[in-house]
């Protein structure tokens, strides 16, 4: 079997790529917005929505011809806030640092469109091999949307890469940058090159 | 009828077992959880005080610098030349902003801040954590009261800048501090009293 035909292959090229959470689907943007502006919290909160995309596939994907087809979102649900209890315990025992920072949006992964969305569209209809697949290249494709997207705002409003400085002395930093409308402003940008690169059309 | 009580019984297997994970796992991390705070608190009362230490050596160190007194339901702690610390704790913009406080033995000069835990917006209002801003209140005056300003603006000595994009958890901690300053400041002039 060539590599293109090749299931699990052409499944993550879909969520790293031409299915992008963000600028294909256009899921997570609320957590995009607002964790994109510090590098070192934007691989903590995408870590932590790769987590649970990789759990809620391994759970409800073995289980799909199980879960009664009305209560499915409740399933889903249940599922996904098990496991933000668990990333947020984790994090508070292991890394209690990045806990403090991001503490707050922890508890938001519950209600993070990307996984509600994976869930219903590809664990319920695929099994669990591909399924884990499929989270992993939404977890890495969120993840890294949200570290390009840090970078710029944290050297541009904070003059700083992962906490060490690295604009010249007397770098006046944007704050807007830091602020939200800094993270629109990016996160337009970033959605319209890359959808030009991956030639997507408006529907 | 029948698919009615499988969904019902589905939905409580699968939350009894999801409940009984997080059991296990609120087990292991609870005790990990809480030796840490309370670390937290001591470091975080060595770090107002001025006073170095180790991870490895902070017990000692502790007990050798900081003396603990009760101040009814409160603990002040108090170093070797009569600086004081204690912790303060009330509302921030979106959760409970918690932290160490230390005054001079003058009672009157800010020594240092430090936030132990808020849940302010990150990036934004959660920079009052960062030693970027609370390094601003070294050496001010908490007399008649504090007052955090717009950035920049900061004249006299009780006045400290602000932070643009935080001013309501800037404000809630104005407050809070002035609040926690005013308590323990009456405990302490009660307690010179008697």
């Amino acid at each position: 079997m060539s590599r293109k035909n090749n299931e699990g292959y052409k499944t993550f090229v879909n969520g790293f790529w031409r299915d992008h959470p963000i600028f294909g689907m256009v899921l997570g943007i609320c957590s995009a917005l607002a964790i994109s502006n510090r590098v070192e919290n934007a691989i903590a909160m995408g870590a932590g929505v790769t987590f649970v995309l990789v759990a809620t596939a391994l759970i409800i994907s073995p289980l799909r011809s199980m879960i009664p087809l009305r209560a499915r979102i409740i399933t889903f649900m249940i599922v996904i806030s098990t496991f933000v209890i668990i990333v947020d315990k984790f994090l508070k025992a292991f890394f209690p640092t990045i806990s403090t920072a991001i503490g707050p949006y922890v508890g938001l992964i519950i209600t993070n469109c990307i996984i509600m969305g994976r869930a219903e569209a590809f664990y319920t209809q695929n099994k669990p091999g591909i399924s884990i697949i499929d989270a992993i290249a939404n977890g890495l494709s969120y993840t890294y949307t949200l570290v390009i997207i840090a970078a710029v705002r944290e050297v541009l409003g904070f003059g700083t890469l992962m906490g060490f400085r690295v604009t010249p002395t007397g770098w006046t930093n944007w704050v807007v940058m830091s602020m939200a409308p800094g993270a629109f402003f990016l996160l337009s940008i970033f959605i319209w090159l890359t959808r030009t690169i991956a030639k997507i059309e408006s529907p | 009828m029948k698919d009615k009580l499988l969904m019902i019984v589905f939905v409580l297997v699968l939350g009894s077992v999801l409940t009984a994970a997080l059991v296990v796992v609120n087990n292991v991390t609870t005790p990990i959880i809480d030796t840490y705070n309370v670390q937290k608190i001591k470091m975080s009362v060595l770090d107002v005080l001025g006073i170095r230490y180790d991870e490895e050596n902070l017990e000692s160190v502790f007990s050798e610098n900081v003396d603990e007194e009760s101040q009814g339901a409160e603990t002040l702690y108090v170093s070797k030349n009569g600086d004081i610390a204690f912790e303060i704790s009330g509302a921030g913009l979106w959760g409970p902003i918690e932290g160490v406080m230390g005054l001079k033995n003058d009672r009157k000069t800010i020594k240092r801040i430090v936030i132990v835990r808020q849940e302010e917006t990150p990036g934004l209002g959660g920079r009052i954590g960062e030693d970027e801003f609370l390094n601003r209140f070294l050496d001010k005056t908490v007399v008649p009261s504090l007052e955090i300003v717009a950035p920049g603006k900061a004249q006299s000595n009780n006045q400290v800048d602000g932070i643009t994009g935080a001013t309501m958890s800037v404000k809630a901690l104005e407050i809070l501090l002035n609040t926690e300053v005013q308590r323990y400041l009456t405990l302490l002039s009660e307690e010179d009293a008697q």
